[in-house]
């Protein structure tokens, strides 16, 4: 009993001071968010409370819809882009159907080490209305008019950012399969040619049951990460023209940080927290149903 | 077990408070000297503020006894920290501020000295052009002395194109829409201007606009709703204005994608025979262009308009200056702080800047400094055309930012200028703060 005592209390003091800063750090500040967005704010002072009035605005906002379906755009460019692009690779790679796979593995992976605002900047260059692919199709056109119109399409002005999303950060995904197949025994690949296996059976029954706790993971990831996209759209359109390609951080960021409405932002910052808590539950249920399927 | 989990706790929460403790840093006066802490928006490094630093290291040496610790910052990076400061109190005893409502998080908020109560005179304003005192805080307080005045609307012309092509500036608009067709036709674009952010249209034409045709008197009106409203036809032609101006080709192609800087080398390379700009362009233009070039280029304003009130004249805004922090009101640093604030505006810091080519509020006979040539074009521009207000400056920024988003849209045709005015107008009347 006494020993029992005394484990515990170690257990205590080891776990407090991190349990502290979790507190600290995690925890109060997304309690005082969830407060602080049922009030209005003005100049650092608080208005009043005012219920649920911000969600309501916020939800009913044409800017704040068209955010978050910015958002979805590249969260399904994450889930169902990056990641079986991922494994296309990866396994590409990994089966060696390729010549100098490690120089490739080095092309596709170097785009995730340049920094987004690099990446956005690169790419501004190259297609801005000075830019050296637009003077290049004016020349060749002698259309001293041309610019890429597609930046100024309202429904269509993400794809250009989706794009280079792809181009950053399937990389990432592909590393991390490539590291998971490597772990596959060769002799279960050996197996299955030996019995009469297709490659797609192969992939089917071998390559993405064994990937399934990965691609969760990835998933949850690509789902998180896809909400809170920020520095990229920051630095390449600002969210504009317009608020064609605004996502959710970026109006967030704006009325927190330029309007100072601190009561809208955090009602803002507590509709994210529950989508990503909502779509990471949802990947979870799909993911336990695949997992009954294979076993 | 208790008492165990009691200590750790208390241990845990004294190391946050020591360790926040770290981070706080009184100004010591121990030497006998005043300090100062100061948070300035300004880039040191950067070459148009020389004469920024010329001052400092002049007001050092004649003030040994006042030691001014400086921060610098800028862009929204300024404004992020500054926000944190004064939610936690921490405010500088120098900061940057602006006369229109940019800092409004400060100045509404108490936390900036109304200087104009506690250290203007009337010969401390006479020393300044008149332009410098417009109005500041919404019940007449002064918050800074402006070093120079913010100049947001400039036609410069490139005249050794204009000349190829056989033309002159324009004397209305009306003109100057006729010119697009020979313009481009000779392979050029007419105008060049920016607005990949949004506020430029506004602040370098739509101020321009709005002030032509319905002058100062109309826009204050409006903007208090006292009488007048943005529904009115001087808002919306200002609008339809920019509307035709952009639907009849005046402006090189992808306006709505192009940076500052993008349409600044279009111009400058020869591509465009116009530029739309602010007047503080001029500092970079003395710095970039070959001689041959800055002596083609002209400042000029838009050309006149049917129905203007107000003629010939551009538009300004007395934007950032230095203030003091209402907390150090009465004491020896506030005193210490307006001393650097004098000597920084008045005719020393004047001398040094205009020997940098900056055109200062403060009177000085310009004839005695040797201006670099962009600086002496600029500095005659302003003493040819009267200056209007800057629309973003004073109304409320959420409202105006949503007004640059429809200007935008408008001009990528989504938008129609009198429905665009109507909801700008509801959002004013709910919202901003000029109506409230």
């Amino acid at each position: 009993m006494v020993q029992d005592k005394s484990k515990h209390r170690a257990y205590l003091s080891l776990l407090l001071p991190a349990f502290l800063v979790y507190v600290l750090i995690i925890l109060y500040p997304i309690l005082m968010s969830l407060g602080l967005s049922f009030t209005k704010w003005r100049h650092f002072k608080m208005v009043g409370f005012v219920g649920l009035e911000n969600y309501v605005a916020i939800l009913t906002d044409p800017s704040f819809q068209k955010s978050m379906w910015n958002n979805v755009q590249i969260m399904l460019v994450s889930v169902l882009g990056q990641i079986p692009l991922g494994i296309m690779l990866a396994y590409l790679i990994f089966r060696q159907w390729v010549k100098h796979t490690k120089f490739f593995e080095m092309m596709i992976f170097l785009p995730i080490t340049i920094s987004s605002v690099v990446v956005a900047l690169l790419w501004n260059r190259v297609f801005s209305p000075v830019g050296i692919y637009t003077s290049l199709i004016r020349t060749i056109t002698d259309n001293p008019d041309y610019v890429v119109k597609i930046f100024e399409n309202r429904t269509f002005a993400m794809v250009p950012i989706l794009v280079v999303l792809l181009w950053q950060h399937t990389s990432l995904y592909m590393v991390i399969f490539l590291a998971n197949l490597q772990r596959i025994p060769e002799s279960v690949f050996e197996a299955a040619t030996l019995d009469g296996a297709k490659e797609f059976t192969i992939i089917r029954s071998i390559v993405l049951p064994q990937l399934a706790n990965v691609i969760f993971t990835c998933s949850v990831l690509a789902i998180s990460g896809s909400l809170k996209s920020f520095d990229l759209v920051f630095a390449m359109t600002s969210g504009g023209p317009v608020d064609y390609t605004s996502v959710m951080a970026l109006y967030l960021y704006k009325q927190t940080f330029t309007f100072n409405n601190y009561g809208y932002g955090s009602a803002v910052s507590i509709i994210i927290v529950l989508l990503s808590v909502g779509l990471i539950t949802f990947v979870r249920y799909v993911y336990a149903k695949a997992q009954r399927k294979y076993e | 077990m208790r008492k165990s989990i009691a200590l750790l706790l208390i241990v845990s929460l004294l190391s946050v408070s020591v360790v926040s403790a770290a981070g706080t840093k009184e100004s010591s006066s121990s030497d006998g000297k005043i300090h100062l802490r100061s948070y300035m928006q300004i880039e040191p490094t950067n070459s148009q503020y020389a004469g920024h630093n010329a001052i400092m290291a002049g007001f050092a040496e004649k003030y040994p006894d006042i030691i001014i610790d400086t921060e610098y910052a800028s862009g929204e990076a300024f404004h992020q920290k500054f926000q944190a400061m004064a939610a936690s109190k921490q405010m500088p005893d120098i900061f940057t501020v602006y006369g229109g409502a940019r800092t409004a998080y400060i100045t509404e908020a108490g936390l900036a000295l109304d200087i104009g109560k506690e250290y203007l005179t009337d010969d401390i304003k006479n020393q300044y052009s008149s332009a410098t005192w417009g109005t500041q805080g919404t019940n007449g307080e002064y918050w800074m002395i402006p070093p120079s005045l913010a100049v947001c609307h400039v036609v410069y012309s490139n005249d050794q194109l204009l000349e190829k092509l056989g033309l002159s500036f324009p004397a209305t608009y009306e003109e100057w829409l006729a010119q697009v067709s020979v313009i481009r036709s000779a392979g050029y674009y007419p105008v060049s201007m920016g607005n990949k952010d949004p506020w430029v249209v506004n602040s370098w034409l739509l101020s321009l606009l709005v002030d032509r045709l319905g002058g100062p008197d109309w826009f204050m009106k409006a903007a208090r709703g006292e009488g007048a409203s943005f529904t009115d036809t001087p808002f919306v032609r200002s609008l339809q204005i920019i509307k035709e101006m952009t639907e009849k080709g005046m402006f090189s192609p992808g306006v709505n994608q192009m940076s500052n800087t993008e349409a600044d080398q279009e111009f400058y390379q020869g591509k465009s025979v116009y530029l739309i700009d602010a007047g503080w362009r001029t500092s970079a233009m003395d710095k970039d262009l070959p001689s041959d070039l800055k002596e083609s280029i002209s400042m000029h304003v838009f050309p006149a308009l049917q129905g203007e009130v107000t003629t010939n004249t551009s538009t300004a805004t007395v934007s950032e200056g230095f203030g003091i922090s209402a907390s150090i009101k009465g004491t020896a640093k506030a005193d210490a702080a307006w001393k650097f604030i004098q000597y920084y505006n008045g005719q020393e810091g004047a001398s040094i800047r205009a020997q940098y080519g900056e055109v200062p509020t403060y009177k000085l006979d310009l004839s005695q400094v040797k201006m670099s040539t962009m600086q002496a074009k600029f500095a005659s521009f302003q003493s040819e055309h009267e200056m209007g207000y800057v629309f973003d400056a004073v109304m409320g920024g959420e409202g105006v930012s949503m007004l640059n988003e429809d200007i935008q849209a408008m001009m990528l045709g989504n938008g129609d200028p009198s429905e665009i005015a109507a909801d700008y107008e509801t959002f004013v009347s709910k919202n901003d703060f000029n109506r409230l």
